[in-house]
């Protein structure tokens, strides 16, 4: 089926296994990195917008009780995961103690929850930096070995004619273009995923000391 | 436990999502076939014009056959059955000569090849008869088979001039007739087979030339008698230094030649070509 007549997989069908071992490991890294842009896409996307709404309330009520009911509504939001957090640490301590032990036990409780929330935000996006910076110099690697091959076969054939030449160098250039298939969109999400997880990270930096003075000062 | 079970959930989504991305590509992937496929197909290949440089000996001497009437043409009534004379069997090449070849070309006569050209010629002859006997019919066989076999005879000659009668017709109350000569030389048969070779040896593109004017690159080439090319000179380069190589390359890449033929072999013999962008001449 896949002749010479059909372009690039007549190409392919001639291709050498070092070739073809690059092009499917680049096909794999796009499929990973497509999977990774649009489960973090929706992930990140739906923790804004949950950490902006409980904000909003937050701020409207005041009350960390009230708050907290509300909080069960946003589950993926990662600021009112910080707040339940550092809500069940203050509910833990009860009447006991004074209060500059309670606000650093709550203090340390949020900022576990701040890390724990950071990491769980930035899961896998390296995996698309590491497409992005790769991918371009794996698919270098598969044209520079195609390119090799088809040198050594002019020297074998012992003609350096257009049509003995370049099939070689096409078949080797679709490594190169592979590569920069996979890395484009990566590196693109990369960007995107840095500053949505940068502002998400901000707002929790922001607002966790209000968090622990609005337990500590509850009325 | 709770955790467990959001991180179980978010591993099957992004599992989901993984499964996506690969129906996602494999998807992309067939498309790109589907448009390749029906790329081809729309793509009108040029048609491809194959011409064989190897005629029956003797070709070259044959005259080139005039239809005007009435031209010493013999009485219409002679021959009223015969519709289609003899002589167009034979191919109609009369290629020009080189005009550097400081040699005459020889002339290999092939008297086996003949021979079954005339038992081919007859048998076809033969069957084309319609099955009621024409009074004349086997008088105009003899004369088309005579004519033949003298065109034969005349190119036997090494570099002789061939000449041709003229084919005689008629078609009802027209008669046609005509005369025609031809060298007999540029029919050799080793020098179209050597071209042939070069031909197939000469890697060139017309279309990496910027113009082709004055792209003619005139070369004679000394064969021994074993066939080795001994010595190629260049009468006239091309301005194109890649046409000047790509001629150069192929004279080397095709030797050595197809020995000379019995009547040549005592000696070496030059044989000079024209080649152009368009091919050999």
């Amino acid at each position: 089926m896949l002749d010479s007549k059909l372009g690039i997989f007549g190409l392919l069908s001639d291709a050498g296994a070092v070739v073809l071992m690059v092009l499917s490991l680049l096909l794999s890294f796009s499929i990973i990195s497509w999977a990774i842009i649009a489960f973090k896409f929706g992930y990140l996307r739906k923790s804004l917008q949950e950490s902006k709404a409980f904000l909003d309330y937050f701020f409207d009520v005041y009350n960390v009780d009230k708050a907290f009911t509300e909080s069960e509504r946003f589950r993926n939001g990662s600021l009112p995961r910080v707040f339940r957090s550092g809500y069940i640490e203050y509910r833990a301590l009860g009447n006991k103690g004074d209060v500059t032990q309670a606000r650093a036990r709550i203090a340390r409780a949020v900022k576990r929850e701040v890390n724990a929330e950071y990491k769980r935000l930035s899961t896998l996006v390296p995996f698309l930096a590491t497409v992005g910076n790769t991918a371009p110099f794996i698919g270098l690697f598969g044209t520079v070995w195609g390119i090799m091959n088809s040198f050594h076969n002019i020297g074998l054939t012992q003609s350096a004619s257009l049509a003995a030449v370049a099939p070689g160098i096409s078949e080797a250039l679709i490594a190169t273009a592979a590569g920069l298939a996979a890395a484009i969109p990566a590196v693109i999400a990369y960007n995107y995923f840095t500053q949505q997880i940068n502002i998400i990270e901000r707002d929790l930096e922001e607002f966790s000391p209000e968090f622990v003075a609005a337990f500590i000062n509850e009325p | 436990m709770k955790k467990d079970q959001k991180l179980m959930a978010a591993e099957k989504q992004f599992q989901l999502w993984l499964a996506a991305a690969a129906v996602m590509h494999a998807f992309i992937l067939f498309l790109l076939l589907y448009l390749q496929m029906w790329g081809s197909a729309g793509h009108v290949k040029p048609k491809i014009v194959s011409v064989s440089l190897v005629s029956l000996p003797g070709s070259g001497g044959a005259g080139m056959h005039s239809e005007s009437p009435g031209e010493n043409s013999p009485p219409a009534a002679a021959e009223p059955a015969v519709k289609k004379p003899l002589p167009e069997k034979l191919p109609p090449v009369a290629r020009k000569p080189v005009p550097v070849e400081p040699v005459k070309p020889v002339v290999v006569d092939k008297p086996v090849d003949i021979n079954k050209a005339l038992a081919l010629l007859k048998q076809k002859v033969a069957q084309k008869t319609p099955p009621v006997a024409q009074p004349t019919s086997g008088s105009t066989l003899n004369k088309a088979l005579a004519d033949l076999q003298q065109k034969v005879k005349s190119n036997g000659r090494p570099g002789g001039t061939g000449s041709g009668e003229g084919r005689t017709g008629s078609f009802g109350s027209r008669s046609s007739g005509g005369k025609g000569s031809g060298t007999g030389g540029t029919a050799d048969p080793y020098k179209a087979a050597i071209t042939d070779i070069i031909l197939q040896n000469w890697a060139f593109s017309k279309q990496l030339l910027k113009n082709s004017y004055g792209m003619n690159v005139y070369v004679r080439i000394n064969i021994l008698p074993d066939g080795t090319i001994r010595q190629i000179v260049f009468d006239k380069r091309a301005p194109s230094e890649y046409l000047n190589n790509s001629v150069k390359k192929a004279l080397e890449k095709s030797s050595p030649l197809p020995a000379l033929p019995k009547e040549a072999a005592s000696r070496d013999v030059w044989i000079g070509f024209k080649f152009t962008p368009e091919g050999i001449e």
